[in-house]
């Protein structure tokens, strides 16, 4: 299953990725080949020798509208850089300015780690003279395309930075929280409490007579899980299922009491949040723990009335190991069973 | 009445940690525990453990992140919005509850990923870290529990996992939203 939700978040990416970049590409939407007609003003008149000079860039707002096909309007003016090199004019947008899409996401496209300003070469002007206070020409900016292939490849190289970084980081909290739990699991904490809690779930495995070891092994894997003590939990569930195995007339088909212990251990009520979430969470967690024990209460009851409805449908009646004794009236069982010809 | 369930939660919730940190050395040193021997054996794991994680959270961020990043997420979030919204679940938390079933270290990662994009504090993200608090991965159960006494036919097992997940999903949902909304 896990396979399946794995690749198909992969596969469904690229392909998405890939629609997205030929629609982009068929509507043209980033105008790959067409300038922008801008005026770009002087405040402190051209210098023709300047390698860098300040400017003020203007884009009128229908221009703009008509030029890209949106409804997102430019600011009345921007600041930015004139660089002249050799092989022309280039106009940067300031790195601080709010832009109208599409600009914003040609200046995310083209960011780099040393110049995150959106830029495009000016359409060649004959020449200007030295003074002037402002011309108006046309900026190309450098095409867009293949965006979202470039962002897939690009986000999955992150996140496998991330994760490990992330996991490493988890190490001292992981530690703090592990510890404690061990503390508990070596006091008996969950041992004390037993006593009190079997009564209450022997109405929940009709199956295991009484003072039958099952019961007690159950508790124990139940309250590990209440304790947050994973670590000891599976060893104690493995041994509770060990002991349902025994009573259980057919080895290789799950009994109802099964299922209930399965049912009872994903959805079991927590008191204790796991310790990945508390590395995860930090400080969070103690308003979220009120939420995780009462969202637990829930699915516990959910889960044993899943189990348990689910144990008398006809469909599962028939497969059910124990159904030979169930049928038995004077077995006494705490639930009749329901009969499906 | 609500406003007062809020406010005593939020207040009992200074007590949690600090009760869980002075509470268990405590507990064992009634009982007789060597405290720090058996603290520093634990916390010695908190190590493997995160060690053990790396590779399931490489797997599912690197797929959530391009998923994420292709736009198909977004896609999803606003094709679903309008239909659960109708039973008041953001769609946002719907990855979490698809995974959660399935990976406990992956959807750990899917928490991870959540605080980055909407911030520690945002409801989902509470939402997201109630799911993963409050059920087992259910899949990695039974494979484990049963696995070990050979069962092959699991009978109604599957079904009333999910259908405790399902409800576990929903409580998470709703709880959240009452005590912090």
């Amino acid at each position: 299953m896990l396979n399946y939700i794995w690749s198909g978040l992969i596969i469904f990416s690229l392909v998405f990725a890939l629609a997205v970049d030929t629609q982009e590409l068929v509507e043209n939407r980033f105008r790959n080949d067409s300038a922008l007609p801008v005026a770009v003003e002087f405040p402190e008149g051209y210098a023709p020798d300047a390698r860098r000079q300040p400017v003020t860039i203007q884009i009128d707002t229908s221009t703009y509208k008509q030029f890209f096909g949106v409804d997102d309007t430019p600011q009345s003016s921007y600041s930015g850089t004139l660089l002249q090199t050799q092989d022309g004019r280039q106009l940067q947008f300031s790195p601080e300015a709010t832009l109208p899409e599409p600009l914003t996401t040609i200046q995310s496209f083209h960011a780099s780690d040393e110049n995150e300003a959106l830029r495009g070469t000016l359409q060649s002007v004959p020449s200007i003279a030295a003074g002037t206070s402002q011309i108006t020409t046309a900026v190309q900016f450098e095409p867009v395309h293949f965006r979202k292939l470039n962002a897939i490849a690009e986000a999955a190289l992150n996140f496998a930075e991330t994760a490990a970084s992330l996991a490493l980081g988890l190490i001292g909290i992981l530690g703090l929280m592990l510890g404690l739990v061990k503390i508990g699991e070596e006091a008996g904490l969950v041992h004390a409490l037993a006593e009190f809690v079997r009564p209450l779930l022997s109405p929940l495995f009709p199956n295991v007579p009484e003072g039958h070891p099952a019961l007690a092994n159950i508790t124990l894997n139940l309250l590990a899980n209440v304790f947050g003590l994973g670590n000891a939990a599976t060893p104690l569930g493995i041994k509770a299922m060990e002991d349902l195995q025994e009573l259980n007339p057919d080895d290789e088909t799950a009994s109802d009491d099964m299922v209930m212990l399965l049912a009872l251990n994903t959805s079991s009520v927590q008191l204790v949040p796991p310790s990945l979430l508390v590395a995860i969470m930090g400080l969070q967690i103690n308003q979220l723990i009120f939420s995780i024990t009462l969202a637990t209460l829930f699915s516990s009851i959910a889960g044993i009335l899943g189990a348990y409805t689910l144990s008398r449908m006809p469909w599962f009646r028939v497969s059910a190991p124990h159904r030979n004794e169930n049928t038995d009236p004077s077995a006494g069982n705490a639930f009749p069973p329901t009969h499906d010809s | 009445m609500l406003e007062a369930i809020r406010s005593t939660v939020s207040i009992l919730s200074y007590f949690v940690l600090p009760s869980l940190l002075v509470g268990f050395p405590l507990y064992g040193l009634i009982k007789g525990v060597p405290v720090y021997e058996v603290f520093v054996d634990g916390a010695k794991e908190g190590f493997d453990v995160a060690v053990t994680i790396i590779p399931y959270l490489i797997a599912i961020l690197f797929a959530i992140g391009m998923f994420r990043a292709s736009g198909a997420m977004d896609f999803l979030v606003n094709a679903l919005d309008p239909v659960l919204s109708l039973i008041g679940v953001p769609a946002e938390v719907v990855p979490m509850g698809i995974v959660r079933p399935l990976t406990g270290s992956g959807s750990a990662g899917i928490v991870a990923d959540m605080i980055n994009q909407y911030g520690e504090d945002s409801l989902v993200v509470k939402m997201a870290a109630t799911m993963f608090g409050s059920t087992e991965t259910t899949f990695y159960v039974i494979a484990v529990y049963f696995g070990a006494v050979n069962i092959r036919d699991t009978r109604h097992a599957v079904p009333a996992g999910l259908f405790a997940d399902f409800v576990g999903f929903l409580a998470s949902v709703y709880v959240v939203q009452l005590l912090f909304g």
